[in-house]
């Protein structure tokens, strides 16, 4: 280093970082020249959709790329070390001086916070290790000063969380504590990757807002590493874009959000669903993304003729038992659904929104006949399907199909695509011979946008998109009508995710399909829906046309849901209302049933529930 | 108090179980004959008279729940009564049983001692070289049966080298081979066992999160990552338990170890069966007994089976 440093150097500085894994002879790069600087009290987000060596990056910071069998190719981390008193590069630190400043001066929270606590140590004693080891702090300081910080992420009863385990915790509890875990010794650096993506959508704003205040009030600085651009815009001074592992644009929030200059940064946020872009209109719309197969004028939006439902729910009930004591017998039950009733007419999409645990995608399975209602009728084309013998009920499973939000676990990776896509097919008698096979095989890998000769293919061969294309057409196989689709489009990057959802709609449009769109992201709802039905603890709450709930939204939880979005407006930080609470859970003791809910009706169509 | 009300559940179902094995194992003592004419097959001149004799006299005429609540009685209050040829069968367990506990517990040790290092060394240098070593070796040892290891010890290390007395109890020293022999076999499995554990354990997020806050390694690996391990090994262990008494019966007749395997063999070729009932049952005892204290264990590892 040159003498010249000028006097106020960035806290950490990345120069040109690559980073490669595997065999030195043949190595794989997953970061390929990404620079940085990331100032005091300031927020750095990395966005990048999976695969852009983004986590990659923030693990070289913690230098703990060797644990993963990675190493820094080239490049320096240059970061200003209080606690050696220097300027040093992380890259090339010796492990002895790394674990001084991890967790120290540089802490980090990861996305999964179910796993990121060990299972088998009290909170108590997590916290306190990291204390003990830092601040040499004796057995009592350590315990004073994990309760201030468990008190700071606005946990209640700290107290008791000291002395419990992770597991008794939810899983916003458990990212709290992670951040009061990665605070106490008051970093410098926090690194926060995809901390919200695990979890549901108000505990995100819950969570955002704890990250927010704690930043200010402690000066730290955050490297910011998240998909969603909603989150990002809310969170970040300054964004660096990443793709593939190459770096693509950098600059503030406003600059690269506001005014991108890339191809690809304006692809991405074009995919991006804005809650509220829709105003105004009734009817579905597809993305518009720069270079995309379907274009949006292609797919003329109709209007929903109601004159007669494909599928009739009647106050459908599904209940799960909890049995405990010595004898096992049934102590409480999971009241999953509740009287739930609906409609979805030919060529609609209903879109059943709610967090874990509200029995969204119970109410899915009931209806596929994966799982057995308590009571309660459905109709399918005017035909009840409850009372029907089994035999008879089998014909019907074919014309409604599940769609599964893991596009990985529902393929048998041990066939042939074409094969997975053609068997219910054959289960359901729809074809006869190999070749009408091949030729609906080809047909159906058409129509979802794949090329037909990659039938032969293997699940591995695909992509995550490409794999719930291919869910979707082996759906498309027995010619429904009516697709269950539960978060199928939730673990998609954005742009992938868009294009699907694209798809849906134009396969809407063509074959006059239904969907049931089952779901937690209000903004794909807003895009892809003609009605809304919003459940809380196995009820629904409130059902409407999408411009009536979107616009005017009557429960509580319905406003309370939407507020929690993230918005996708740089530059601007949220003024939300500070949410506050868990998400209860439909456990209930035996004999204590909910109270069925009464709806009132807001305008044509729209109803909430009554609130007592 | 769910601990206590878990400690109560697995100690009920452990009493169920022994009740299940020791009625089974009476049932099946019985199906194989007789007991009055196997007592006299050795001497020709037995009239029918003598059999009722020795019937009335073993109690043979009651019914089958009134002689099995009887076994049970006796093994309650420890009072066995006599065997047909070799006296009191307290006596006979009071040497048997401690022999084979003192075997039990060495070999077990010495498994344990090898295999939990040694693991945790394979998972840390995953594809490494003395990983690879540790693989081959494991196989090798797992491909052994368990007296043909014995048998070469014996050859080795009693007769080429006359180091280690090849049978008895008289001396520590005579432990060392059947506990050897034993504990190697068992090293084996548990090798793999401890190495995919580790490695399972260590892909965790939890221990890049104790790494991240900055611990040394040794904390990272010995405090985090093998509790969590530990768990599905002392229930592996618990588990092989069961094999492990399957196995003392064959070395402790290689060995000529005077333990409650030689002891059951010795019952069965002489057909003595209230010393085979007993013996069999209280070698069932023991396993019920240590899968028992692995619950028990289990729940103190784990917080998370305390409650649920």
């Amino acid at each position: 280093m040159p003498e010249t440093t000028p006097p106020k150097a960035s806290l950490l500085s990345v120069r040109d970082l690559s980073i490669e894994f595997g065999d030195v002879s043949s190595p794989a790069r997953v970061v390929d020249g990404v620079s940085f600087d990331l100032d005091h009290n300031r927020t750095l987000a990395i966005v990048g959709e999976s695969g852009s060596g983004k986590s990659i990056t923030s693990l070289a910071i913690l230098g703990l790329l060797k644990h993963l069998g990675g190493r820094v190719a080239g490049g320096e981390l240059l970061f200003q070390s209080e606690v050696l008193g220097r300027q040093v590069d992380l890259g090339n630190l010796s492990e002895r001086e790394l674990r001084k400043i991890r967790g120290n001066e540089i802490a980090m929270i990861f996305q999964e916070p179910m796993t990121s606590l060990n299972p088998v140590y009290t909170i108590g004693s997590q916290m306190g290790e990291t204390l003990a080891l830092h601040q040499d702090l004796s057995r009592s300081a350590a315990r004073r000063k994990a309760l201030e910080f468990l008190d700071l992420v606005r946990l209640p009863n700290a107290k008791w969380l000291l002395d419990n385990y992770p597991h008794q915790l939810s899983g916003g509890m458990r990212q709290r504590v992670m951040i009061a875990m990665a605070l106490c010794c008051q970093p410098k650096i926090l690194i926060a990757d995809e901390p919200t993506t695990a979890l549901d959508v108000t505990i995100q704003a819950q969570i955002l807002h704890i990250i927010r205040d704690l930043q200010a009030e402690m000066q730290t600085s955050v490297i910011f590493i998240s998909h969603d651009m909603g989150v990002v815009s809310e969170m970040a001074d300054d964004v660096l874009v990443m793709k593939s592992s190459k770096p693509i644009e950098a600059g503030s929030v406003k600059e690269v959000l506001g005014q991108p200059k890339e191809p690809y940064t304006r692809a991405l946020l074009a995919a991006v669903p804005r809650i509220g872009s829709m105003t105004g209109t009734t009817l579905p719309k597809l993305f518009d993304i720069p270079g995309q197969e379907i274009a949006p004028e292609e797919i003329p939006a109709k209007p929903v003729d109601r004159s007669k439902p494909v599928l009739e729910i009647e106050n459908l009930t599904v209940r799960f038992d909890i049995r405990g004591g010595l004898l096992s017998r049934v102590t409480h039950r999971v009241h999953a659904a509740e009287k739930v009733s609906f409609n979805i007419y030919p060529g609609e999409t209903l879109a059943l929104v709610g967090e874990s645990g509200s029995g969204k995608s119970t109410v899915g399975k009931t209806i596929q006949q994966l799982q057995e209602p308590v009571s309660g009728a459905m109709r399918f084309h005017g035909q009840d399907i409850f009372s029907l013998p089994t035999e008879d009920r089998k014909a019907f499973r074919k014309q409604t199909q599940y769609v599964f939000q893991d596009p990985y676990g529902s393929l048998n990776p041990r066939k042939p695509v074409g094969e997975s896509l053609i068997e219910p097919a054959w289960v359901h008698g729809l074809v006869t011979s190999q070749a009408e096979a091949k030729e609906k095989v080809a047909d159906l890998l058409v129509k979802v946008g794949l090329p037909a000769e990659h039938a032969g293919r293997y699940p591995h061969q695909f992509s995550g998109g490409q794999r719930q294309r291919l869910c979707i057409a082996r759906a498309l196989a027995c010619d429904p009508s009516l697709i269950i689709a539960d978060e199928a489009v939730s673990a998609l990057d954005v742009s992938v995710q868009a294009q699907v959802v694209n798809l849906l709609m134009k396969l809407q449009a063509e074959q006059g399909l239904s969907y049931l769109f089952i779901t937690h992201d209000m903004a794909v709802v807003e895009r892809i829906s003609h009605r809304v039905a919003v459940m809380y603890l196995g009820q629904i709450v409130e059902i409407g046309s999408r411009p009536q709930i979107f616009e005017n939204p009557q429960h509580p939880y319905t406003k309370r849901l939407l507020s929690a979005v993230p918005v996708l407006n740089p530059g601007v930080r949220p003024n939300r209302p500070h949410l506050e609470g868990e998400i209860p859970n439909a456990l209930r003791a035996l004999g204590d049933e909910p109270a069925p809910v009464e709806f009132v009706a807001v305008s044509d169509g729209h109803f909430v529930a009554a609130q007592a | 108090m769910p601990v206590f009300r878990f400690i109560l559940q697995r100690v009920f179902q452990a009493v169920l179980v022994t009740l299940a094995v020791t009625l089974f194992v009476a049932f099946a003592v019985r199906l194989t004959g007789d007991p009055a004419v196997m007592l006299t097959a050795e001497s020709s001149s037995v009239t029918e008279e003598d059999l009722v004799r020795i019937r009335d006299a073993l109690g043979l005429n009651q019914p089958f729940y009134a002689q099995y609540f009887d076994f049970i009685k006796s093994l309650v209050t420890f009072d066995l009564g006599n065997s047909f040829f070799r006296g009191s069968i307290r006596d006979l367990i009071g040497i048997a049983l401690p022999s084979t506990l003192l075997l039990a517990v060495a070999s077990m040790g010495i498994s344990i001692l090898i295999s939990i290092p040694l693991g945790i060394h394979a998972a840390l240098h995953k594809g490494g070289f003395s990983d690879q070593i540790i693989r081959v070796l494991s196989l090798v040892g797992l491909s052994f049966p368990n007296f043909w290891l014995g048998i070469m010890f014996v050859l080795l290390l009693s007769i080429a080298f006359p180091i280690l007395p090849a049978s008895g109890f008289e001396t520590w020293r005579a432990l060392i081979l059947p506990a050897l022999t034993i504990g190697i076999i068992l090293t084996a499995t548990n090798v793999r066992l401890v190495r995919t554990q580790m490695l399972e354990t260590l892909s965790q997020q939890y221990v890049m999160v104790a790494r991240a806050k900055g611990l040394s390694e040794r904390s990272v690996i010995y405090k985090h990552a093998l509790r969590n391990a530990a768990i599905a090994i002392v229930t592996f262990l618990g588990l092989q338990f069961g094999n492990l008494i399957g196995g003392l019966v064959v070395i402790e007749l290689v060995f000529n170890w005077p333990g409650m395997g030689t002891l059951s063999i010795e019952a069965i070729a002489q057909r003595d069966y209230p010393l085979l009932q007993v013996t069999v049952s209280i070698l069932a005892i023991m396993i019920v007994a240590v899968n028992l204290a692995v619950d028990l264990v289990y729940g103190l590892i784990d917080p998370r089976i305390r409650v649920a």
